[in-house]
Protein backbone atom coordinates (compact mmCIF):
# COMPACT_ATOMS: atom_id res chain seq x y z
CA UNK A 1 0.00 0.00 0.00
CA UNK A 2 0.99 3.92 -0.49
CA UNK A 3 2.68 5.71 2.36
CA UNK A 4 0.52 8.27 3.31
CA UNK A 5 1.58 12.05 2.61
CA UNK A 6 0.35 13.15 6.16
CA UNK A 7 -0.92 10.90 9.22
CA UNK A 8 -2.20 11.74 12.58
CA UNK A 9 -2.29 9.30 15.01
CA UNK A 10 -4.50 9.27 18.27
CA UNK A 11 -3.63 13.09 18.18
CA UNK A 12 -5.08 15.48 21.02
CA UNK A 13 -5.43 18.97 21.98
CA UNK A 14 -7.11 20.56 25.08
CA UNK A 15 -7.53 24.15 26.48
CA UNK A 16 -7.88 23.41 30.06
CA UNK A 17 -10.81 20.88 30.05
CA UNK A 18 -11.99 21.36 26.63
CA UNK A 19 -10.77 18.86 24.15
CA UNK A 20 -10.75 20.99 20.96
CA UNK A 21 -9.40 17.95 19.48
CA UNK A 22 -10.01 14.20 20.92
CA UNK A 23 -7.81 11.35 19.35
CA UNK A 24 -7.82 12.03 15.91
CA UNK A 25 -6.27 9.45 13.37
CA UNK A 26 -6.16 10.07 9.91
CA UNK A 27 -4.85 9.70 6.68
CA UNK A 28 -3.79 12.10 3.94
CA UNK A 29 -2.26 10.64 0.66
CA UNK A 30 -0.77 12.36 -2.00
CA UNK A 31 -2.94 14.55 -4.47
CA UNK A 32 -6.09 15.70 -4.94
CA UNK A 33 -8.73 17.83 -2.17
CA UNK A 34 -9.39 16.20 1.03
CA UNK A 35 -12.53 17.74 3.05
CA UNK A 36 -12.82 18.69 6.40
CA UNK A 37 -16.50 19.28 7.10
CA UNK A 38 -18.11 19.94 10.75
CA UNK A 39 -20.08 22.03 12.59
CA UNK A 40 -18.60 25.31 14.50
CA UNK A 41 -16.86 24.52 17.12
CA UNK A 42 -15.98 21.05 16.12
CA UNK A 43 -12.12 21.13 16.11
CA UNK A 44 -11.48 21.31 12.56
CA UNK A 45 -9.48 24.75 13.15
CA UNK A 46 -7.61 23.36 15.71
CA UNK A 47 -6.58 20.64 13.80
CA UNK A 48 -4.75 22.43 11.39
CA UNK A 49 -3.26 24.60 13.79
CA UNK A 50 -2.09 21.77 15.62
CA UNK A 51 -1.09 19.64 12.60
CA UNK A 52 1.34 23.17 11.71
CA UNK A 53 2.58 23.69 14.58
CA UNK A 54 0.45 26.74 15.52
CA UNK A 55 -0.70 25.08 18.94
CA UNK A 56 1.31 22.31 20.47
CA UNK A 57 -0.23 18.51 20.08
CA UNK A 58 -1.06 17.07 23.97
CA UNK A 59 -1.07 13.56 22.83
CA UNK A 60 -0.35 11.22 19.65
CA UNK A 61 2.19 12.02 16.99
CA UNK A 62 1.70 13.32 13.63
CA UNK A 63 3.85 11.92 10.76
CA UNK A 64 4.93 13.77 7.45
CA UNK A 65 6.00 11.48 5.29
CA UNK A 66 8.22 9.13 7.52
CA UNK A 67 9.24 12.67 9.29
CA UNK A 68 7.42 13.52 13.41
CA UNK A 69 6.50 17.02 13.02
CA UNK A 70 4.75 17.14 16.27
CA UNK A 71 7.39 19.25 18.21
CA UNK A 72 8.36 20.90 14.93
CA UNK A 73 7.64 25.08 14.86
CA UNK A 74 5.66 26.45 12.37
CA UNK A 75 8.45 27.65 10.33
CA UNK A 76 10.23 24.28 10.35
CA UNK A 77 6.95 22.61 8.98
CA UNK A 78 6.64 25.40 6.08
CA UNK A 79 10.40 23.89 5.09
CA UNK A 80 8.88 20.51 4.89
CA UNK A 81 6.02 21.77 2.44
CA UNK A 82 3.07 21.93 4.76
CA UNK A 83 1.31 25.33 3.77
CA UNK A 84 -0.99 27.27 5.99
CA UNK A 85 -3.69 29.63 4.95
CA UNK A 86 -5.26 31.19 7.43
CA UNK A 87 -9.06 31.12 8.13
CA UNK A 88 -9.37 34.96 8.93
CA UNK A 89 -6.47 36.46 6.25
CA UNK A 90 -3.39 37.51 8.39
CA UNK A 91 -1.91 39.89 5.78
CA UNK A 92 0.96 42.28 5.86
CA UNK A 93 -1.28 45.53 6.21
CA UNK A 94 0.74 47.97 4.93
CA UNK A 95 2.91 46.32 2.32
CA UNK A 96 1.77 45.97 -1.10
CA UNK A 97 -0.16 42.96 -2.23
CA UNK A 98 2.79 42.05 -4.66
CA UNK A 99 5.23 42.38 -1.18
CA UNK A 100 2.67 39.84 0.68
CA UNK A 101 2.84 37.59 -2.48
CA UNK A 102 6.69 37.74 -2.64
CA UNK A 103 7.34 36.91 1.18
CA UNK A 104 5.84 33.84 0.66
CA UNK A 105 8.16 32.85 -1.99
CA UNK A 106 10.31 30.08 -1.31
CA UNK A 107 13.64 29.21 -1.12
CA UNK A 108 14.38 32.54 -2.05
CA UNK A 109 17.88 33.60 -1.74
CA UNK A 110 18.08 37.51 -0.93
CA UNK A 111 15.65 36.63 2.50
CA UNK A 112 18.89 36.19 4.31
CA UNK A 113 21.09 39.06 5.61
CA UNK A 114 24.51 38.43 3.68
CA UNK A 115 22.84 37.41 0.22
CA UNK A 116 20.43 41.20 0.65
CA UNK A 117 23.49 43.26 1.74
CA UNK A 118 26.72 41.70 -0.13
CA UNK A 119 25.58 39.56 -2.79
CA UNK A 120 22.73 41.13 -4.64
CA UNK A 121 23.63 39.77 -8.06
CA UNK A 122 22.71 36.82 -6.34
CA UNK A 123 18.97 37.15 -6.01
CA UNK A 124 18.09 39.33 -8.81
CA UNK A 125 17.17 36.50 -11.28
CA UNK A 126 15.28 34.39 -8.54
CA UNK A 127 13.51 38.47 -7.74
CA UNK A 128 11.98 38.72 -11.28
CA UNK A 129 11.31 35.36 -11.91
CA UNK A 130 9.62 35.28 -8.39
CA UNK A 131 7.61 38.17 -9.10
CA UNK A 132 6.27 36.59 -12.34
CA UNK A 133 4.90 34.23 -10.21
CA UNK A 134 3.47 36.14 -8.49
CA UNK A 135 1.53 37.89 -10.90
CA UNK A 136 0.66 34.65 -12.85
CA UNK A 137 -1.43 33.44 -9.39
CA UNK A 138 -2.95 36.98 -8.55
CA UNK A 139 -4.31 36.59 -12.73
CA UNK A 140 -5.79 33.49 -11.37
CA UNK A 141 -7.44 34.38 -8.60
CA UNK A 142 -8.46 37.76 -10.65
CA UNK A 143 -6.46 40.73 -8.13
CA UNK A 144 -3.58 41.40 -10.66
CA UNK A 145 -5.27 45.02 -10.91
CA UNK A 146 -4.15 45.31 -7.00
CA UNK A 147 -0.83 44.53 -7.32
CA UNK A 148 0.22 47.66 -5.84
CA UNK A 149 -2.04 48.53 -3.14
CA UNK A 150 -1.65 47.87 0.26
CA UNK A 151 -3.09 44.70 1.46
CA UNK A 152 -4.91 46.78 4.35
CA UNK A 153 -6.91 48.76 1.86
CA UNK A 154 -8.47 45.43 0.27
CA UNK A 155 -12.10 44.15 0.69
CA UNK A 156 -12.62 41.04 2.87
CA UNK A 157 -13.46 38.70 -0.09
CA UNK A 158 -9.93 40.31 -1.95
CA UNK A 159 -7.95 39.68 1.16
CA UNK A 160 -9.95 35.61 1.35
CA UNK A 161 -8.21 35.64 -2.16
CA UNK A 162 -4.95 37.05 -1.47
CA UNK A 163 -4.70 34.83 1.51
CA UNK A 164 -5.06 31.67 -0.85
CA UNK A 165 -2.33 33.05 -3.32
CA UNK A 166 0.22 33.32 -0.31
CA UNK A 167 -0.57 29.68 0.01
CA UNK A 168 -0.30 28.71 -3.60
CA UNK A 169 2.90 31.11 -3.88
CA UNK A 170 4.89 28.97 -1.36
CA UNK A 171 4.81 25.95 -3.54
CA UNK A 172 3.39 23.51 -1.06
CA UNK A 173 3.15 20.13 -1.37
CA UNK A 174 0.34 20.12 1.26
CA UNK A 175 -1.60 23.01 1.12
CA UNK A 176 -3.99 23.64 4.00
CA UNK A 177 -7.04 25.52 3.55
CA UNK A 178 -9.35 27.07 5.84
CA UNK A 179 -12.88 28.05 4.27
CA UNK A 180 -11.17 29.44 1.19
CA UNK A 181 -14.84 29.85 -0.59
CA UNK A 182 -16.49 32.04 2.53
CA UNK A 183 -16.98 35.56 1.78
CA UNK A 184 -16.79 35.16 -1.51
CA UNK A 185 -18.56 35.22 -4.37
CA UNK A 186 -20.49 32.17 -5.69
CA UNK A 187 -18.93 32.58 -8.86
CA UNK A 188 -15.78 32.91 -7.50
CA UNK A 189 -15.70 30.35 -5.11
CA UNK A 190 -15.98 28.07 -7.88
CA UNK A 191 -13.62 29.09 -9.82
CA UNK A 192 -11.11 29.22 -6.78
CA UNK A 193 -12.13 25.54 -6.56
CA UNK A 194 -11.68 24.59 -9.92
CA UNK A 195 -8.26 26.52 -10.11
CA UNK A 196 -6.79 24.23 -7.02
CA UNK A 197 -8.65 21.13 -8.76
CA UNK A 198 -6.54 21.89 -11.37
CA UNK A 199 -3.34 22.23 -9.38
CA UNK A 200 -4.38 19.39 -7.51
CA UNK A 201 -4.36 16.88 -10.69
CA UNK A 202 -0.89 18.19 -11.16
CA UNK A 203 0.38 16.46 -8.21
CA UNK A 204 -0.85 19.49 -5.79
CA UNK A 205 -2.33 17.82 -2.31
CA UNK A 206 -5.04 20.01 -0.92
CA UNK A 207 -6.73 20.00 2.78
CA UNK A 208 -9.74 22.12 3.07
CA UNK A 209 -12.22 23.04 5.54
CA UNK A 210 -15.15 24.66 3.79
CA UNK A 211 -19.31 24.64 4.53
CA UNK A 212 -19.97 25.33 1.24
CA UNK A 213 -20.60 21.17 0.97
CA UNK A 214 -21.92 21.78 -3.11
CA UNK A 215 -18.43 22.89 -3.95
CA UNK A 216 -16.69 21.02 -1.49
CA UNK A 217 -18.23 17.48 -2.03
CA UNK A 218 -17.94 18.65 -6.18
CA UNK A 219 -14.71 18.84 -6.04
CA UNK A 220 -12.85 16.56 -3.10
CA UNK A 221 -12.29 12.82 -3.62
CA UNK A 222 -12.58 12.10 0.54
CA UNK A 223 -13.93 13.74 3.30
CA UNK A 224 -13.81 13.29 7.05
CA UNK A 225 -16.49 14.72 9.28
CA UNK A 226 -15.75 16.21 12.53
CA UNK A 227 -17.89 16.34 15.41
CA UNK A 228 -17.09 17.43 18.98
CA UNK A 229 -13.16 17.01 18.53
CA UNK A 230 -13.62 13.62 17.02
CA UNK A 231 -13.57 12.20 13.38
CA UNK A 232 -16.75 10.53 13.13
CA UNK A 233 -17.34 9.87 9.60
CA UNK A 234 -14.85 9.04 6.68
CA UNK A 235 -15.09 8.38 3.44
CA UNK A 236 -15.67 9.73 -0.20
CA UNK A 237 -18.66 12.65 -0.59
CA UNK A 238 -21.41 10.08 -1.79
CA UNK A 239 -20.88 8.01 0.87
CA UNK A 240 -20.79 10.59 3.41
CA UNK A 241 -23.89 12.21 1.90
CA UNK A 242 -25.21 8.90 2.42
CA UNK A 243 -24.68 8.62 6.32
CA UNK A 244 -27.65 9.34 8.39
CA UNK A 245 -25.80 10.79 11.58
CA UNK A 246 -23.93 13.33 8.77
CA UNK A 247 -27.34 14.81 8.51
CA UNK A 248 -27.95 14.53 12.30
CA UNK A 249 -24.72 16.50 13.84
CA UNK A 250 -24.72 18.79 10.45
CA UNK A 251 -27.18 19.28 8.01
CA UNK A 252 -29.86 18.89 10.60
CA UNK A 253 -33.23 17.25 9.30
CA UNK B 1 32.03 81.63 20.91
CA UNK B 2 32.71 81.59 17.41
CA UNK B 3 29.07 81.67 15.46
CA UNK B 4 30.52 79.56 12.94
CA UNK B 5 31.57 77.05 15.47
CA UNK B 6 27.97 76.55 16.51
CA UNK B 7 27.48 76.72 13.10
CA UNK B 8 29.73 73.23 12.63
CA UNK B 9 28.85 71.71 15.65
CA UNK B 10 25.15 71.71 15.05
CA UNK B 11 26.02 69.80 11.77
CA UNK B 12 28.25 67.71 13.58
CA UNK B 13 25.32 66.48 16.04
CA UNK B 14 23.03 66.45 13.21
CA UNK B 15 24.96 63.61 12.02
CA UNK B 16 25.77 61.42 15.46
CA UNK B 17 22.14 61.81 15.83
CA UNK B 18 21.19 60.52 12.47
CA UNK B 19 22.87 57.35 13.06
CA UNK B 20 21.46 56.93 16.23
CA UNK B 21 17.86 57.68 14.45
CA UNK B 22 18.62 55.29 11.88
CA UNK B 23 19.67 52.71 14.02
CA UNK B 24 15.97 53.00 15.90
CA UNK B 25 14.27 53.37 12.79
CA UNK B 26 15.83 49.79 11.57
CA UNK B 27 14.77 48.27 14.94
CA UNK B 28 11.53 50.06 15.45
CA UNK B 29 10.40 51.99 12.19
CA UNK B 30 11.17 48.84 10.11
CA UNK B 31 11.30 45.80 12.39
CA UNK B 32 8.60 46.90 15.12
CA UNK B 33 11.35 46.15 17.82
CA UNK B 34 10.42 49.00 20.89
CA UNK B 35 14.01 49.43 21.74
CA UNK B 36 13.73 51.97 25.02
CA UNK B 37 17.74 51.42 26.04
CA UNK B 38 19.36 52.38 22.65
CA UNK B 39 21.12 54.54 25.41
CA UNK B 40 22.89 51.47 26.70
CA UNK B 41 24.94 50.96 23.41
CA UNK B 42 25.44 54.02 23.32
CA UNK B 43 27.29 53.79 26.47
CA UNK B 44 28.66 50.36 25.12
CA UNK B 45 30.09 52.32 21.98
CA UNK B 46 31.66 55.48 23.77
CA UNK B 47 33.16 53.47 26.57
CA UNK B 48 34.74 51.24 23.71
CA UNK B 49 36.38 54.15 22.28
CA UNK B 50 37.48 54.98 25.45
CA UNK B 51 39.00 51.80 26.18
CA UNK B 52 40.75 50.93 22.99
CA UNK B 53 41.85 54.45 22.39
CA UNK B 54 43.73 54.36 25.83
CA UNK B 55 45.75 51.08 24.48
CA UNK B 56 46.42 52.58 21.19
CA UNK B 57 44.08 50.83 18.75
CA UNK B 58 44.29 53.15 15.49
CA UNK B 59 40.95 55.25 15.57
CA UNK B 60 39.17 53.93 12.54
CA UNK B 61 40.04 50.56 14.38
CA UNK B 62 38.34 51.34 17.23
CA UNK B 63 35.14 52.82 15.58
CA UNK B 64 34.70 49.44 13.62
CA UNK B 65 35.85 47.80 16.94
CA UNK B 66 32.89 50.12 18.63
CA UNK B 67 30.45 48.88 16.41
CA UNK B 68 31.34 45.19 16.62
CA UNK B 69 31.23 45.17 20.69
CA UNK B 70 27.86 47.08 20.60
CA UNK B 71 26.57 44.21 18.49
CA UNK B 72 27.87 41.62 20.21
CA UNK B 73 26.24 43.38 23.54
CA UNK B 74 22.96 43.72 21.43
CA UNK B 75 22.41 40.15 20.15
CA UNK B 76 23.40 38.83 23.57
CA UNK B 77 20.72 41.29 25.02
CA UNK B 78 18.22 40.17 22.19
CA UNK B 79 18.30 36.86 23.05
CA UNK B 80 16.41 36.14 26.31
CA UNK B 81 13.83 39.04 25.04
CA UNK B 82 13.35 38.41 21.25
CA UNK B 83 10.77 36.18 22.64
CA UNK B 84 9.05 38.38 24.95
CA UNK B 85 5.65 41.00 24.10
CA UNK B 86 7.01 44.14 22.50
CA UNK B 87 6.22 45.83 25.81
CA UNK B 88 8.27 43.45 27.87
CA UNK B 89 11.36 44.15 25.58
CA UNK B 90 10.89 47.43 25.96
CA UNK B 91 11.21 47.52 29.75
CA UNK B 92 14.11 44.76 29.80
CA UNK B 93 16.12 47.16 27.41
CA UNK B 94 15.47 49.90 29.40
CA UNK B 95 16.58 48.64 32.25
CA UNK B 96 19.52 47.05 31.06
CA UNK B 97 20.59 50.72 29.98
CA UNK B 98 20.47 52.07 33.48
CA UNK B 99 22.34 48.69 34.81
CA UNK B 100 24.80 49.24 32.39
CA UNK B 101 24.82 53.00 33.22
CA UNK B 102 25.35 52.05 37.39
CA UNK B 103 28.07 49.23 36.73
CA UNK B 104 30.63 52.13 34.83
CA UNK B 105 29.26 54.92 37.48
CA UNK B 106 30.50 52.66 40.47
CA UNK B 107 33.53 50.70 38.64
CA UNK B 108 35.58 53.87 38.70
CA UNK B 109 39.20 51.78 37.12
CA UNK B 110 36.77 51.58 33.98
CA UNK B 111 36.52 54.85 33.12
CA UNK B 112 37.14 57.11 36.04
CA UNK B 113 33.64 56.23 37.67
CA UNK B 114 31.20 59.24 38.47
CA UNK B 115 33.98 62.07 37.35
CA UNK B 116 34.70 60.71 33.77
CA UNK B 117 36.86 60.54 32.16
CA UNK B 118 38.64 62.83 29.06
CA UNK B 119 38.81 60.82 25.97
CA UNK B 120 41.19 61.62 23.08
CA UNK B 121 39.82 62.90 19.74
CA UNK B 122 39.86 60.53 16.75
CA UNK B 123 42.60 62.81 14.26
CA UNK B 124 44.11 65.66 15.74
CA UNK B 125 45.98 68.01 13.42
CA UNK B 126 48.15 70.41 15.94
CA UNK B 127 47.81 74.02 15.40
CA UNK B 128 44.62 74.10 13.84
CA UNK B 129 41.52 76.41 14.93
CA UNK B 130 38.55 74.78 16.37
CA UNK B 131 36.58 75.35 13.14
CA UNK B 132 39.31 73.38 10.96
CA UNK B 133 38.58 70.79 13.79
CA UNK B 134 34.58 70.77 13.52
CA UNK B 135 35.14 70.03 9.96
CA UNK B 136 37.41 67.10 10.35
CA UNK B 137 35.00 65.80 12.81
CA UNK B 138 31.89 66.36 10.31
CA UNK B 139 34.18 64.56 7.76
CA UNK B 140 34.16 61.74 10.02
CA UNK B 141 30.65 61.62 10.93
CA UNK B 142 28.97 61.95 7.36
CA UNK B 143 31.33 59.63 6.23
CA UNK B 144 30.15 57.15 8.86
CA UNK B 145 26.76 58.17 8.37
CA UNK B 146 26.48 57.55 4.83
CA UNK B 147 28.11 53.97 5.37
CA UNK B 148 24.67 53.80 7.42
CA UNK B 149 22.30 54.94 5.46
CA UNK B 150 23.74 53.29 2.18
CA UNK B 151 23.70 49.44 4.52
CA UNK B 152 19.92 50.50 6.11
CA UNK B 153 18.80 51.92 2.33
CA UNK B 154 19.78 48.76 0.11
CA UNK B 155 18.94 46.24 3.36
CA UNK B 156 15.19 47.79 3.76
CA UNK B 157 14.65 47.75 0.15
CA UNK B 158 15.89 44.09 -0.82
CA UNK B 159 13.82 40.61 -0.18
CA UNK B 160 15.24 40.92 3.30
CA UNK B 161 14.09 44.36 4.51
CA UNK B 162 10.57 42.77 2.89
CA UNK B 163 10.74 40.08 5.47
CA UNK B 164 11.62 41.66 8.54
CA UNK B 165 8.35 44.36 7.38
CA UNK B 166 6.28 41.46 7.38
CA UNK B 167 7.65 40.42 10.73
CA UNK B 168 6.31 43.56 11.98
CA UNK B 169 3.23 43.70 10.46
CA UNK B 170 2.40 40.00 11.66
CA UNK B 171 4.85 37.98 13.23
CA UNK B 172 2.51 34.94 12.91
CA UNK B 173 1.81 34.73 9.83
CA UNK B 174 5.49 35.38 8.63
CA UNK B 175 6.74 32.60 10.66
CA UNK B 176 3.34 30.21 9.21
CA UNK B 177 5.98 30.83 5.64
CA UNK B 178 8.70 29.90 6.90
CA UNK B 179 10.10 33.29 8.28
CA UNK B 180 12.42 32.12 11.75
CA UNK B 181 11.24 35.34 13.73
CA UNK B 182 13.66 34.85 16.35
CA UNK B 183 16.58 35.01 13.87
CA UNK B 184 15.43 37.99 12.15
CA UNK B 185 14.98 39.71 15.00
CA UNK B 186 18.24 39.41 16.39
CA UNK B 187 20.06 39.98 13.22
CA UNK B 188 18.15 43.75 13.48
CA UNK B 189 18.70 44.15 17.13
CA UNK B 190 23.03 43.22 16.46
CA UNK B 191 22.71 45.63 13.71
CA UNK B 192 20.93 48.29 15.02
CA UNK B 193 23.33 48.53 17.83
CA UNK B 194 26.45 47.93 15.49
CA UNK B 195 25.01 51.60 14.65
CA UNK B 196 24.17 52.96 17.79
CA UNK B 197 27.79 51.57 19.55
CA UNK B 198 29.65 53.44 16.12
CA UNK B 199 27.36 56.43 17.44
CA UNK B 200 28.99 56.58 20.56
CA UNK B 201 32.26 56.31 19.54
CA UNK B 202 31.95 59.07 17.65
CA UNK B 203 30.16 61.28 20.34
CA UNK B 204 32.54 60.27 22.75
CA UNK B 205 35.77 61.13 20.72
CA UNK B 206 33.70 64.42 19.37
CA UNK B 207 33.10 65.77 22.64
CA UNK B 208 36.26 64.25 23.93
CA UNK B 209 34.74 63.56 27.46
CA UNK B 210 32.61 60.58 28.99
CA UNK B 211 30.78 60.31 32.33
CA UNK B 212 27.60 58.45 33.23
CA UNK B 213 25.67 61.33 33.57
CA UNK B 214 25.48 62.14 29.60
CA UNK B 215 23.56 58.25 29.04
CA UNK B 216 20.38 58.94 31.06
CA UNK B 217 17.18 57.49 29.73
CA UNK B 218 16.58 61.01 28.07
CA UNK B 219 19.26 60.09 24.99
CA UNK B 220 16.78 57.62 24.35
CA UNK B 221 13.84 59.16 24.08
CA UNK B 222 15.07 62.27 22.33
CA UNK B 223 16.08 59.53 19.62
CA UNK B 224 12.80 58.33 20.12
CA UNK B 225 10.99 61.79 19.11
CA UNK B 226 13.25 61.62 15.89
CA UNK B 227 11.89 58.36 14.54
CA UNK B 228 8.25 59.21 15.68
CA UNK B 229 8.14 62.84 14.34
CA UNK B 230 10.77 61.63 11.37
CA UNK B 231 8.53 58.43 10.45
CA UNK B 232 9.03 55.54 11.39
CA UNK B 233 9.89 52.70 8.65
CA UNK B 234 11.51 55.70 6.28
CA UNK B 235 15.59 56.48 6.41
CA UNK B 236 14.93 60.04 5.79
CA UNK B 237 12.34 60.46 7.83
CA UNK B 238 14.88 59.40 10.57
CA UNK B 239 17.08 61.80 9.24
CA UNK B 240 15.19 64.65 8.88
CA UNK B 241 13.66 64.14 12.32
CA UNK B 242 17.06 64.05 13.84
CA UNK B 243 17.60 67.30 12.51
CA UNK B 244 14.32 69.12 13.47
CA UNK B 245 15.42 67.87 16.97
CA UNK B 246 18.97 68.84 17.43
CA UNK B 247 17.85 72.01 15.76
CA UNK B 248 15.11 72.29 19.12
CA UNK B 249 18.02 70.90 21.44
CA UNK B 250 21.23 73.11 20.13
CA UNK B 251 18.96 76.21 18.98
CA UNK B 252 18.16 76.34 23.05
CA UNK B 253 21.67 76.35 24.10
CA UNK B 254 22.20 79.20 21.22
CA UNK B 255 19.35 81.34 22.58
CA UNK B 256 20.74 80.57 25.98
CA UNK B 257 23.73 81.99 25.34
CA UNK B 258 22.84 85.36 23.16
CA UNK B 259 19.42 85.80 24.32
CA UNK B 260 18.22 87.33 27.39
CA UNK B 261 15.00 85.53 28.05
CA UNK B 262 13.03 85.32 31.37
CA UNK B 263 13.08 81.53 31.15
CA UNK B 264 15.07 79.11 30.74
CA UNK B 265 15.51 77.90 26.80
CA UNK B 266 16.72 74.42 27.45
CA UNK B 267 13.73 74.12 29.67
CA UNK B 268 11.66 75.26 27.28
CA UNK B 269 12.93 72.55 24.38
CA UNK B 270 11.36 69.88 26.57
CA UNK B 271 8.22 71.48 26.10
CA UNK B 272 8.50 71.81 22.42
CA UNK B 273 9.43 68.29 22.40
CA UNK B 274 6.20 67.41 24.24
CA UNK B 275 4.02 69.54 21.99
CA UNK B 276 5.85 68.22 18.67
CA UNK B 277 4.97 64.37 19.33
CA UNK B 278 1.79 65.60 20.42
CA UNK B 279 0.75 67.06 17.34
CA UNK B 280 2.63 64.44 14.59
CA UNK B 281 1.08 61.58 16.61
CA UNK B 282 -2.48 63.20 16.22
CA UNK B 283 -2.14 64.80 12.81
CA UNK B 284 0.45 62.96 11.20
CA UNK B 285 0.95 59.24 12.88
CA UNK B 286 3.01 58.14 9.74
CA UNK B 287 5.75 60.55 10.73
CA UNK B 288 6.67 63.59 8.30
CA UNK B 289 7.44 60.87 5.95
CA UNK B 290 5.80 58.37 4.72
CA UNK B 291 6.88 54.66 4.61
CA UNK B 292 7.62 53.93 1.29
CA UNK B 293 6.91 50.39 -0.86
CA UNK B 294 10.07 48.05 -0.69
CA UNK B 295 12.11 48.78 -3.90
CA UNK B 296 13.46 45.83 -5.78
CA UNK B 297 12.97 44.56 -9.62
CA UNK B 298 9.91 42.92 -8.41
CA UNK B 299 8.32 46.03 -8.93
CA UNK B 300 9.99 47.45 -11.41
CA UNK B 301 8.84 43.89 -13.27
CA UNK B 302 5.22 44.45 -11.88
CA UNK B 303 4.61 48.00 -12.99
CA UNK B 304 6.73 47.29 -16.36
CA UNK B 305 4.16 44.35 -17.31
CA UNK B 306 1.32 46.66 -16.31
CA UNK B 307 1.70 49.15 -18.16
CA UNK B 308 2.34 47.12 -21.48
CA UNK B 309 -0.83 44.63 -20.69
CA UNK B 310 -2.46 48.42 -20.56
CA UNK B 311 -1.15 49.50 -23.64
CA UNK B 312 -1.95 45.87 -25.32
CA UNK B 313 -5.63 46.26 -24.07
CA UNK B 314 -6.52 50.09 -25.29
Amino acid sequence: MKEPLLRLEEVSKHFGGLYAVNRVNLDINSGGIWGLVGPNGSGKSTLFKTILGLHKADEGSIFFGNRSIANLVPHQIYALGLVNTFQVPRLFHTLSVLDNMMVAGRGHQGDSLINSLFFRKNWQKQEVELADRAMEILELLEIDNLVGSPAGELSGGQRKLLEIGKGLMASPTLLFLDEPAAGVNPKLGRKIFEKIGDLCRKGLCCFIIEHRLELLFDFAHWVYVMDKGQIIIKGTPEEVVKNPSFYQVYLGD
Amino acid sequence: MDPLVYLLDFIVFIGIFSILSLSLNLEFGFAGLANFGKVAFVLVGAYSYYILSEIGVPFYLCLILCALSSAIVGFLVSLPTLKLREDYLAIVVLSFGEILKLIVKSEGWIAGGVWGTPVSPAITIDGVSSRVDALVNIGLVYFCLSICLIMAHFLMNSPYGRVIRAIREDEIAAEALGKNRARYRAQIFALGSAMAGLGGGLYAQYIQFIDPYMFVPMLTFTVWIMVLVGGPGNNWGAILGAGLVTFFDRGANIAKDYLTLPIDPSNLQYIIYGVLIILVLLYRPQGLVKESHVKTKALDRVSHERTTVEIRRS
